[in-house]
């Protein structure tokens, strides 16, 4: 076990720092000059020399690298003589376009992710993992056919058309509720939930679909295992078998899968984020993108990278745990 | 007009666009009359501002306004600042502030003196004197403090090489001979003078609390209200500053205890929660959104909203820019051919209608202040005139049409982007002109055609006004000796023209702003003539607040309601 | 990482399933055949596919194009609204004009299915390709390459590819044409599952005798790939494909939708969808269309999907009841971009 952890850390950390490294050259190679936009007006040669020194884009990118990778740990100083800005450690960038550290800008944000990655996660869990469990059991009938179908329709709609659609019909045509605006938890329990709601569902409707999917075939081939069968051979209720046998081995993969989704929610939902106009860290990320803020970019690029190898790293522990037939050396 | 290094939010938006919380110069009527509205009785509750664009670096050397601004003139106190205390014509003039007068010019208008009232304090109780508006403004020289407009640079004495008190000592051309006097000597006569120092870089900033480049995060209050938080100019948290009275100040109300101003929104969010106005909602307001069609489309069944909207025009002007130096340009039949072929009906309705933009063919905006003088050399009616283009191409030797490229910036929404584009590509190609679109991201596409060396030979711009004048609209674009071959250029034709310089030194010489306004109207009328700019529109603000909004007249000088008037009790 | 993440393969693709690499073309066609969603499916697509490739005719026919103003069809005092019920809807502009502009919808709608299906399909098949590529050179090569690359496919598979599209988008020069830059950065990002489910199988056929056979026989072993192992994929991977056709369809119209795909005025779903937010109130009839068009486009091409799936392997069903398939995997799933 311990012998796992250690491994699955190391490889962990070496995944991060190769997509790091991807990243980073990537966006530095790109043709946009980052001092020009800092500079400013009447920016002249040796105004824009003092900038690139200051910001660092004067070296070499395998430098720059190095001097990003130094800065998550001891955190960065940035010097053109009498004009210094500081990046406490753990440094991910600093954005000169709005004068804050990269990692502040993710921070402010990440409870608006996790505010919709909690919510809608349950939302999908009950929806998906119920409507899963509902057509194995009742496999070869309507029912089942019927839920195929809508399984297939919310496999087929993307989120954000979800989101406008809701926002049309709750919002604008029956006026039931107010356009949502993200009010924090710790200002307004009650007023987070309210505006969170339409996210919720929409991005849980979508996202269940997969859940249904794999719940019903995981559940299936459970019920055909051996035990399953010898089980019904002793003339269990077939509700019985299911509920309080086969399900509990039929959700390991459901939660592996949890695990993943959950980490790339996390690190931002773009599309849900862009319909509700929720600033979170995909809007961030799209913000930067369109002011060509690359550190915010890179920053931002990693964070989600970070969320989803930790989710990886996660889901195999869960699986491993769960599962006997993995082993863990 | 330019970038800083909050090139997102700032200069070049603020004035370019005329988007953000800060500019201004208009003309217009409001739908709240200030007289059933009692100042005495207005005090308390929060407001809360909705915006699009955030403020930037909140830097009184950094930030560019007009009058002061927004949301900084909450804070920050100028020598003069725009008449705020009206919604008439006379919102449009020029009044002191901490200074007793709008400033004493002597006999050429190059030396400018003005006293400080007695009596103002800084947050922290200190009194404010003549060295610490000097320091203000000494600051903005610095270049680890970009933004700032161009003016002062160019009109004080040694202005031009003067690198901040950081680096550069003193700026011997600003004198403070006592605590309460200023004296300003200018390498040239300047009539705007007093319009120039309602610019928050005349706020005072005492030395002993200056931190360079991290002073935008607290700057010291001169004004009603002080900072109390401040997220990269994102979300802004203001209190009452106690040490501010109205005895002192008859520009600013001051009503509402607190200010918080939010922003990153997107702009039919805005709509939709000034218009439904529940909870904070309804004491909201935006300095920075127009109404959207889903407003606009309500405002006819529903009176109760229709009250809620305000119309006012800032001084702007969206235009196709030329730069003759790029072929074909160089030609003034087929920069003529493009002026007659373009549909300005398409391109306001582009922008959202004739409701928020109205179609121009001078450069000046069409107010008084300016001195609109009106002319359409290049007829092109409501939707082009792509015969009389045609024929005009067909002498510059062009008889089967020809392919020109058009520069525009991605984002949308601000009147030089995609969908603007889209519109002169369709009207221009009636005329046999195949257009191609090039989309630039914002800031790299600023940068593009402000420097002589990357200028496009065609691309749209637009240009707002710094104060309510002829002189800030024309010289930056038209004056000879405002090229700047290093970037941060808007002469986009690269004109030196002599005698325009001429008429542009001419005219910076009147005090009164009657005179000026005529002799600016007059350069103006010539120099549409060579059609170096096609003018598209002239912008029109529409702007809701909420419910629980009262005393929200509009200013003639940037077109929106004051935040310092503003009660929501 | 795991064995969990990397011993993982594609659902219902299992070498030992009725499509071998001998699998008869008929025998799949007739199954199909007999799959009804499946042909609706087929026919929807198909209809999808026509439209998009005359769209010049059916703007023709309709006598509009895509780029033409209509200012006199829109109100100008209320923000540019169509005049007229459902989105100014007339016997001259079939499906209305679009808010704004007065451009036709119909002519804009149709154009718009060029860019969906060419930048999905396109996207498909780079993702086929590399995927293929990637897949035999980690299931032929050594120990070495094989780790290397099966690294690589985890992270490219676990790694939010909206995210890092939106990213790279904002670094391409803007001279580049942007549907290829979109077919390009969807199919660069989305090799991760076709190389695992060719790594597996070429894994699995290995170990097949006939493949052994030639392998003895003195067969070179790119000739073996050539000749043994890629007709044997040929099922596995044109299924996978099929499958992630609805997904580029949502991926590109996700990436418009967020501002960073095709640049107007060429037509795109998404870009429609993504001015939708300031329409919905005032023109709602302008939102719906391109709204139903995207999900019966993604619905059709999940539904073939799964036609085609089932056809190339009738018994994966049966065997999942009979439990003799091997248990699936979390990667099974597609990420769905949130």
């Amino acid at each position: 076990m311990i012998r796992f952890l250690l491994r699955r850390t190391v490889s962990t950390a070496a995944v991060l720092l190769v997509m790091s490294a991807v990243v980073y050259l990537v966006f530095y190679a790109a043709p946009h000059d980052p001092a020009v936009l800092v500079c400013g007006k009447g920016c002249d040669g040796t105004r824009l020399a003092v900038v690139r020194h200051k910001l660092g884009t004067d070296l070499p990118v395998w430098e720059q690298y190095g001097n990003f990778l130094r800065g998550l740990v001891a955190g960065r100083t940035f010097d053109s003589g009498n004009d210094v800005t500081r990046c406490a450690a753990p440094c991910l960038g600093y954005s000169f376009q709005t004068d804050q550290p990269v990692l502040q800008m993710i921070t402010q944000r990440i409870p608006v992710d996790l505010s919709l990655t909690l919510g809608a996660m349950v939302i999908w869990l009950l929806l998906g993992v119920g409507t899963g469990l509902l057509s194995a059991l009742r496999r070869g009938r309507l029912v089942e056919r019927a839920l195929t179908t809508l399984t297939l329709a919310g496999m087929a709609t993307p989120v954000f058309l979800v989101g406008l659609l809701v926002l049309m019909l709750f919002c604008a045509s029956l006026q039931w509720m107010p356009f949502p605006t993200y009010t924090a938890f710790t200002d307004d329990p009650a007023q987070w939930a309210a505006n969170l709601v339409l996210p919720w569902f929409s991005l849980a409707l979508v996202i269940s679909a997969a859940y249904a999917r794999m719940t019903r075939s995981s559940l299936l081939e459970t019920l055909a295992e051996d035990h399953i069968r010898t089980n019904r051979a002793y003339g269990l209720s077939e509700r019985r078998i299911v509920l309080g046998h086969a399900l509990r081995g039929a959700l390991v993969p459901v939660l592996t899968m949890l695990a993943i989704d959950v980490g790339q929610i996390l690190g931002g939902a773009m599309l849900t984020e862009s319909v509700f106009g929720f600033d979170g860290l995909g809007r961030l990320l799209v913000t930067s993108v369109n002011q060509i803020d690359l550190p915010v970019v890179v920053g931002a690029t990693l964070f989600a990278g970070f969320f989803v190898v930790i989710a990886n790293a996660a889901a195999d522990l869960l699986y491993a745990l769960a599962d006997p037939r993995v082993s863990l050396a | 007009m330019t970038k800083s290094r909050a090139a997102v939010a700032a200069a070049a938006v603020v004035l370019l666009a005329g988007f953000t919380a800060a500019c201004g110069a208009g003309g217009s009527t409001s739908s709240s009359a200030p007289a059933a509205f009692d100042p005495n009785a207005c005090q308390g509750g929060t407001l809360t501002v909705l915006n699009h664009r955030g403020q930037g670096n909140f830097d009184p050397a950094e930030l560019y306004t007009s009058g002061g601004g927004k949301v900084p003139t909450l804070v920050f106190r100028t020598l003069t600042t725009r008449n705020h205390t009206t919604d008439g014509p006379d919102s449009a003039k020029v009044v002191p502030d901490l200074a007793t007068d709008t400033g004493e010019p002597n006999q050429d208008a190059t030396v400018w003196t003005y006293h400080l009232k007695p009596g103002v304090k800084f947050e922290d109780g200190t009194p404010i004197r003549s060295a610490d508006v000097k320091y203000g403004l000494e600051r903005s020289f610095a270049p680890e403090l970009p933004g700032g407009p161009p003016y002062l640079r160019d009109w004080l004495v040694g202005g031009e090489a003067y690198q901040g008190p950081y680096k550069g000592g003193e700026l011997a051309s600003i004198e403070t001979p006592d605590d309460s006097t200023i004296v300003f000597k200018l390498r040239k006569p300047e009539g705007d003078f007093p319009f120039l120092a309602t610019a928050t870089q005349f706020a005072p900033v005492p030395k002993d609390k200056d931190t360079g480049t991290a002073y935008q995060k607290h700057p010291v209050s001169s004004g009603p209200y002080k900072v109390v938080s401040n997220d990269g100019g994102k979300s802004i948290q203001l209190d009452r500053n106690p040490n501010w009275s109205r005895a002192v100040d008859d520009q600013r109300l001051a009503c509402p205890d607190r200010i918080v101003v939010t922003s990153g929104l997107d702009q039919s969010v805005i709509n939709q929660r000034l218009a439904a106005g529940t909870g904070d909602d309804a004491r909201a307001v935006t300095t920075d959104t127009n109404v959207d069609a889903s407003v606009l489309a309500k405002l006819n069944g529903d009176a109760a909203l229709k009250k809620r909207v305000v119309t006012g025009y800032f001084g702007e002007t969206q235009y196709l820019a030329f730069n003759p130096k790029v072929k074909p340009f160089d030609d003034a039949r087929v920069r003529q051919a493009i002026s007659y072929a373009i549909d300005r009906e398409s391109v306001v309705n582009a922008v959202g209608g004739t409701a928020v933009a109205k179609p121009a063919t001078t450069f000046l905006p069409d107010q008084p202040a300016f001195g609109y003088t009106p002319y359409d050399y290049f007829p092109a009616g409501q939707s082009g005139d792509p015969a009389k283009a045609k024929e005009l191409l067909a002498q510059a030797g062009y008889p089967n049409g020809l392919t020109i490229t058009l520069d525009h910036s991605t984002v949308t929404g601000d009147g030089s982007g995609p969908e603007v584009a889209a519109a002169v590509q369709q009207a221009l190609g009636k005329a046999g002109i195949t257009v191609k679109l090039e989309g630039t991201a914002d800031d790299d596409y600023q940068t593009k055609y402000q420097k002589p060396a990357t200028e496009p030979g065609l691309f749209v711009a637009s240009w707002g006004a710094d104060w309510p004048s002829g002189g800030p609209f024309l010289a930056p674009i038209f004056d000879g000796r405002q090229i700047l071959a290093d970037g941060g250029n808007y002469n986009s034709a690269q004109l030196n023209d002599p005698q325009v310089n001429a008429e542009i030194d001419a005219a910076n010489k009147i005090t009164d702003p009657a005179k000026a306004a005529q002799a600016w109207g007059r350069l103006d009328a010539e120099l549409g003539k060579q059609a170096y700019t096609v003018p598209l529109f002239h912008p029109i603000y529409k702007r809701l607040y909420g419910t629980g909004v009262k005393n929200a007249y509009v200013s003639q000088w940037n077109g929106l309601y004051d935040l310092s008037r503003i009660s929501v009790k | 990482m795991s064995k969990a993440l990397t011993a993982a393969q594609a659902p219902g693709t299992t070498p030992q399933g009725g499509a071998g690499p001998r699998a008869d073309r008929n025998q799949v066609w007739r199954r199909l055949r007999a799959d009804r969603s499946a042909i609706a499916a087929l026919a929807v697509v198909a209809l999808l596919v026509l439209t998009a490739a005359a769209a010049p005719l059916v703007a023709a026919l309709e006598g509009q194009d895509p780029t033409t103003y209509h200012n006199a069809l829109i109100d100008s005092a209320t923000g540019g609204v169509p005049i007229g019920p459902f989105g100014g809807a007339s016997a001259v502009h079939w499906l209305g004009v679009e808010p704004g502009t007065g451009r036709d919808v119909l002519a804009r709608l149709v154009y718009g299915a060029q860019i969906s299906l060419s930048v999905s399909l396109g996207a498909t098949v780079v993702q086929i390709a590399l995927g293929v590529l990637i897949g035999l050179a980690a299931g032929l090569g050594n120990r070495l390459a094989d780790t290397v690359i099966s690294r690589s496919m985890d992270l490219v598979i676990a790694f939010p590819s909206l995210v890092f599209a939106v990213a790279l988008m904002a670094v391409v020069p803007s001279g580049f044409p942007r549907p290829l830059l979109l077919m390009l950065v969807i199919g660069v990002l989305g090799w991760g599952q076709t190389a695992r489910i060719v790594r597996g199988q070429v894994l699995t056929l290995r170990g097949l005798d006939y493949v052994s056979a030639a392998r003895l026989a003195g067969s070179r072993r790119w000739r073996v790939a050539r000749r043994e192992i890629l007709p044997a994929l040929a099922a596995p991977v044109i299924t996978y494909g099929v499958l992630q056709l609805p997904l580029n369809v949502a991926q590109e119209a996700g990436l418009s939708f967020l501002g960073v795909g095709v640049r107007p005025p060429t037509p795109s779903w998404g870009q429609m969808l993504s001015s939708a937010t300031n329409w919905f109130q005032a023109d709602p009839a302008y939102v719906l269309l391109p709204a139903v068009l995207l999900f019966v486009t993604v619905l059709a091409f999940t539904v073939l999907g799964e036609g085609v799936r089932t056809a190339l392997d009738p018994r994966a069903e049966s065997r999942l009841r009979a439990g003799i398939e091997r248990r699936r995997k979390k990667t099974d799933a597609q990420e769905v971009p949130a």
